[in-house]
């Protein structure tokens, strides 16, 4: 194997300070959309709070009943009188006020298990898709100012780190900032009833910044991070799949601190060595090592084996016979290949050759005046 | 000092990219649905492997000046770059006053003659033509000149 590619370090300035760290093997997982999608829907109904209709909603009359005989429908009736509701239909989920079909009830299987190997493949594979620059920007971030990815900034541009002026000033020197500013600008109103239910307004998500806790200076990061609209912070020893790949769409915008960086490979390990803070856990390798289908094409193994292009060299769009099909009607060596007659028709113009009218006309001629005549 | 991660070719970006991408604009119902792309380095807006920028590691864009002429982006080495989107990009702006031959040949020249997109020199031409021709002012329609009998009620009012 060729050696690790490195990641340069980025100080407080947001150019890079001249140190480097090398990838850690997470990033060279998997990315697998599928897996993560699957995994995010599991995993996002793992926060719901149960609910339900009211037990008794519809059933609070005494309907009954009125039988056959009396030219109306069978369904219970509200009994008594002197009163509008004397005689309406109950109950049924048809009927108004009636109780709703197949009442919803708190005991609904609210949660879902995700397996743990799973939940790791999909973590592993929303990391790997966060150092990928398309990924990122096709899920929405403003990156183009973004000097590296995955970006990483240098443990001194956070020590002692309190005030979001100060956070704020390194999102903007790192090129993160107009992604701070993408959110602040979406934030609109939500839609329906969940603004009275104490989520008024939704905003799109910003960059998340990945701390390690044994740090000391990681609490005062984080109160420095928390008010900054979009932005969110995680702790690399537990990353969840919900900020990392929000939605189940891959590439989240991440900014790592240094040592943050540099716990992930003792955190998930790699291929071949287990991690240290995961019982039994190897990353996943790839299936296909060299995903580019253009090299796999082109390379000398596959060209040794595959089958020469029908027709030739010269004629790459063979059909079953090999030849590439000419319209002899514009191609004239086609058309004399058909019709060797072709090419007198042609030098003596005879398609353009006026038929000779006979002067000579039925009824009219001698001969025929001789016989007509004949006794 | 790459850092381009090996898992990762433009063939699995545009598979993952091709239904689920922020840049994805769709159009039109039924027959008539198009899909296109607002990515910047998109000659045609369409969506798709060969006109994406995105997912190219060699993508051609032109954009319109602030102040007239176009400007030609191009992407820079994958190996060196590919990772670092603030430097990933070439420009060259063509001021409006390069003759529109001029600016012309000069995309042609690097889009297509130093082998960077062949495939895109037509494109990138075509859409360089068609900011020119929107840059262009506006002719002011000219007065109408009634003839016959409209000719003389307007004489006649007048």
């Amino acid at each position: 194997m060729t050696t690790r590619p490195t990641v340069s370090i980025h100080g407080a300035d947001g150019a890079a300070c001249g140190t480097t760290a090398t990838l850690p093997a997470v990033f060279k997982s998997p990315i697998r959309p599928d897996i993560v999608q699957q995994v995010h829907t599991g995993m996002a109904k793992n926060k719901r709070q149960p609910y339900a209709v009211s037990e008794k909603a519809g059933h609070q009359t005494s309907a009954e009943s009125w039988g056959t005989g009396r030219a109306v429908a069978r369904i219970p009736r509200v009994s008594g009188g002197g009163t509008h509701r004397a005689g309406q239909a109950a109950f049924g989920n048809q009927c108004r006020s009636g109780r709703m079909f197949a009442p919803t009830k708190v005991w609904r299987k609210w949660h879902v298990k995700v397996n743990q190997g799973q939940r790791r493949f999909a973590t592993a594979s929303a990391l790997a898709a966060s150092s990928v620059a398309p990924l990122v920007q096709a899920r929405g971030h403003r990156v183009s100012g973004v000097p590296e990815l995955p970006l990483v900034v240098a443990d001194s541009a956070f020590s002692s780190m309190e005030k979001t002026r100060a956070a704020v000033a390194l999102l903007k020197s790192v090129g993160a900032y107009t992604d701070v500013v993408k959110v602040s600008k979406s934030k609109k109103l939500r839609a329906g009833k969940g603004k009275l239910r104490g989520r008024r307004h939704r905003q799109r998500r910003g960059p998340l910044l990945i701390v390690n806790p044994a740090d000391e200076s990681a609490s005062g990061v984080v109160k420095a991070f928390r008010n900054i609209p979009g932005v969110e912070t995680a702790p690399v020893t537990a990353l969840n799949l919900l900020q990392l790949a929000p939605g189940g769409h891959l590439g989240r915008f991440v900014i790592w601190t240094e040592s943050a960086f540099k716990a992930l490979d003792t955190i998930y390990g790699t291929t071949t060595t287990p991690s240290a803070l995961k019982k039994n856990y190897l990353l996943p390798s790839n299936v296909v090592t060299n995903s580019d289908i253009g090299r796999l094409i082109n390379s000398a193994e596959v060209q040794a084996v595959v089958r020469p292009a029908k027709g030739g060299a010269r004629q790459k769009k063979g059909g079953k016979a090999g030849v590439l099909k000419k319209n002899p009607l514009k191609n004239k060596q086609v058309l004399l290949r058909l019709n060797p007659y072709a090419k007198a028709f042609a030098a003596e113009k005879l398609g353009s050759v006026k038929v000779e009218a006979s002067t000579e006309r039925p009824g009219k001629s001698e001969t025929f005046k001789k016989i007509i005549n004949t006794d | 000092m790459s850092n381009v991660v090996v898992n990762v070719s433009s063939d699995l970006l545009w598979a993952i990219t091709r239904n689920n991408s922020s840049y994805i604009v769709k159009r039109g119902v039924g027959n008539e649905r198009v899909t296109f792309s607002k990515e910047p380095l998109n000659l045609t807006n369409k969506h798709s492997r060969k006109h994406s920028g995105l997912v190219n590691e060699k993508a051609v864009g032109v954009q319109a000046n602030e102040n007239g002429g176009v400007t030609l982006i191009t992407k820079k080495s994958h190996e060196k770059y590919g990772s670092k989107p603030a430097s990933l990009y070439d420009t060259t702006a063509f001021s409006k006053n390069k003759s529109q031959r001029k600016t012309y040949a000069a995309i042609v020249n690097r889009v297509a003659k130093k082998h960077y997109r062949p495939d895109l020199r037509q494109e990138a031409v075509a859409r360089a033509s068609a900011i020119k021709r929107s840059q262009r002012p506006v002719k002011a329609t000219p007065a109408s000149k009634p003839r016959g009998v409209k000719a003389k009620a307007a004489a006649e009012k007048a």
